[in-house]
């Protein structure tokens, strides 16, 4: 794993141009477009300096390229030619992700024996719960901890991108791990890019 | 080597009258079994030049009651033969991994034996099914078993003691090689999961093994009380040179296999390991997010963590989002030409440690951490106004370090009750906003610490 700075310099350096490479293709522009504009380079920067080794970075590079995305030769230009045929590879993993989604979603028999296996579950539960007090305890103390547990790691599947796609929770921690570090790295050029711009404003 | 041999010899003693030691040993018969009959084989060769004055001194130390007398005549035997038995040890330890025969000593060792050895390092069911039926023989056996393990277990001591002798000195050389190679081999076969690894060279092993072996669970006990004997027994030989070695040989080779421990009570199939080994690895992850995520260390749960983990995302998402909002508020165009050049050249001066920056963040950074336990954090923010006042420079850094340290002090203080993303993010909010205003007029606050935040919010509002 790169180091913290370099990781930030690395960023910086994407950012940079990725916002010139925005900043030339469109003059006119309102206060929102420029923020989206500034976030889509800032991500897409972030992504490109974890050089896609990992799946976030690859899933955000992804959905930056979808052909339905407004921002997509904008994408393709700030990512660059070297990009370009890594992005083919990628299109294939993209492909396998969308077959994998039109999969699942095709496949409601799947979602329908997970809900008849939960309700069962459920049943099971409230059988042990009426049977015997001591084992209750138990019994709800562990469901309720897992389904905690369960419920939140849902959660930080749909937080880091390309986390739906994550089935084992080690490699998921290890996703939110990076994706920390790179976030961080992020928050930290962005705000001192910031301090340095409204310096400059107010010096001016 | 009698003065050395005695106090082992007294230890089997103890040890094979403790009653618990039967089921512990059973495991183990067929590689002792087997080393006992090379033992024997040997024995006759050997037995002629030592076995006499040691027989008669241990039967005088030990001729009391009749079944240990039993035990003891084997054990006397044995113990009699623990050079050459060692030696055969060796030779058994070397063949394993050489696959040939080593012909340094005088006496060779049974050739059927020799290929015996390699075979039990290899298989894992066969030494198990041959051990239930070698369970059913007679204790006296068992009893030998332990006596030999014992005594073989502390080889140093033996040529410690018995420098006179000259076969003594090529068992110190063999030993020294065996204490390697047995190594060698039991780790062998415990990254295969055998559990009847009772060659016992060296106490170390023998200790791992027990930890490792949870099927051996009554006999831990008393045979981990009976190895720190031994190890006592040894350091008073002062044979702890050659264990030495062999420790370090083990801290060699730890890596080549996963270390799976299996405590008392615990599962020791195939699933039940993977599912273990899966769950320290989730948690040894979990580790470093803690380390991470800052507020994260006081929370034992999974799902604390998972909610603390969820949160600083979410925050530093929010705050990406909301920086390029103010990116493209301050900046009439996009291109950022100037300014990140700017920044670019700022960057690595921060990154490098500009040092009055560095400096004054650590200044800032210690003040806001002594004001920490006692103050509000409204309060803090006033200080740090007051702080920056100084330099711009200090204000600048503050930005980069308050937010990220403000809201786990927030945690901290206020247990959750206003704790709610939008909290933190008024407060950075607030930072930022406090920084902002300090550069634009260099005004300070210097009194009024409450109006750093209120004109913050005010402006907040504006925009």
């Amino acid at each position: 794993m790169q180091s913290f700075s370099s990781l930030k310099q690395e960023f910086l350096k994407n950012w940079i141009k990725g916002l010139q490479i925005c900043g030339s293709s469109k003059k006119k522009m309102d206060l929102m477009e420029k923020k989206d504009a500034i976030k889509f380079s800032a991500d897409l920067a972030m992504a490109s300096a974890r050089k896609s080794k990992t799946c976030w970075s690859r899933a955000i590079i992804a959905k930056a390229t979808e052909p339905n995305n407004t921002n997509k030769s904008l994408a393709e230009q700030i990512l660059g030619p070297d990009e370009r045929e890594k992005m083919l590879q990628k299109t294939s993993w993209k492909q396998s992700v969308a077959a994998a989604t039109r999969c699942y979603s095709s496949c409601s028999w799947l979602v329908r024996s997970k809900k008849i296996v939960k309700r069962s579950r459920r049943n099971v539960r409230r059988a042990l719960m009426r049977r015997n007090n001591g084992a209750r305890t138990v019994v709800m103390a562990d469901s309720i901890a897992k389904r905690l547990v369960e419920k939140r790691t849902k959660k930080l599947k749909s937080l880091v991108p390309g986390g739906e796609f994550i089935m084992d929770e080690v490699s998921l921690i290890e996703e939110t791990l990076d994706y920390l570090v790179a976030l961080r790295a992020q928050v930290d050029v962005m705000r001192l890019s910031y301090t340095c711009a409204a310096g400059l404003v107010n010096g001016k | 080597m009698n003065r050395a041999l005695l106090p082992e010899m007294l230890h089997c003693m103890n040890n094979n009258s403790a009653p618990g030691n039967f089921a512990g040993n059973c495991t183990d018969m067929t590689v002792l079994e087997r080393q006992r009959d090379r033992m024997k084989w040997q024995h006759d060769q050997i037995h002629q030049q030592q076995n006499q004055n040691l027989n008669q001194n241990q039967q005088s130390y030990f001729s009391g009651s009749e079944l240990i007398s039993e035990v003891f005549s084997s054990a006397t035997h044995q113990a009699a033969d623990v050079q050459g038995g060692f030696q055969g040890l060796v030779l058994g330890c070397e063949s394993m991994l050489d696959g040939q025969t080593v012909t340094t000593r005088s006496v060779k060792p049974d050739p059927g034996l020799e290929n015996g050895w390699p075979e039990l390092g290899k298989c894992t069911e066969m030494p198990n099914l041959g051990c239930g039926s070698l369970v059913n023989g007679n204790h006296g056996f068992q009893m030998n078993n332990s006596a030999i393990s014992r005594t073989a277990s502390c080889p140093p001591a033996v040529p410690a003691a018995n420098t006179t002798d000259i076969k003594a000195k090529e068992a110190v050389l063999h030993e020294k090689l065996s204490s390697a190679a047995g190594k060698d081999s039991f780790k062998k076969r415990k990254a295969d999961k055998i559990p009847n690894t009772k060659v016992g060279v060296e106490d170390d092993t023998k200790e791992k093994r027990i930890k490792g072996n949870a099927e051996e669970g009554e006999s831990k006990i008393t045979e981990q009380n009976s190895t720190k004997n031994n190890n006592s027994n040894n350091r008073e030989s002062s044979a702890d040179t050659s264990k030495e070695n062999s420790k370090a040989n083990s801290e060699v080779q730890k890596p080549d296999y996963i270390h799976v421990r299996a405590r008392r009570g615990q599962a020791t199939d195939s699933h039940s390991l993977a599912e273990r080994v899966r769950r320290e690895k989730i948690s040894e992850r979990m580790k470093y997010l803690q380390d991470l995520v800052p507020g994260c260390n006081k929370i034992t749960s999974k799902a604390g963590m998972l909610d603390e983990i969820i949160n600083y995302v979410q925050s530093l998402q929010r705050q990406v989002e909301f920086l390029s909002m103010k990116l493209a508020a301050v900046n009439p165009r996009l291109d950022f030409n100037n300014d990140d050049l700017f920044a670019k050249e700022m960057f690595p001066a921060c990154s490098a440690g500009f040092q009055p920056i560095g400096m004054s963040s650590e200044m800032t950074n210690s003040a806001y951490l002594q004001f920490n336990p006692s103050q509000q954090l409204v309060s803090c923010c006033g200080m740090e106004v007051g702080a920056n006042n100084n330099s711009p420079d200090l204000g600048l850094r503050r930005t980069i370090s308050a937010p990220v340290s403000i809201p786990e002090l927030f945690l901290d203080t206020s247990c959750f009750t206003q704790l709610q993303p939008p909290a933190t993010w008024d407060t950075e909010l607030q930072n930022l906003f406090n920084v902002e205003f300090h550069q634009g007029r260099s005004t300070p606050f210097p009194s009024q610490p409450f109006a750093g935040p209120i004109e913050a919010s005010n402006l907040k509002m504006e925009m």
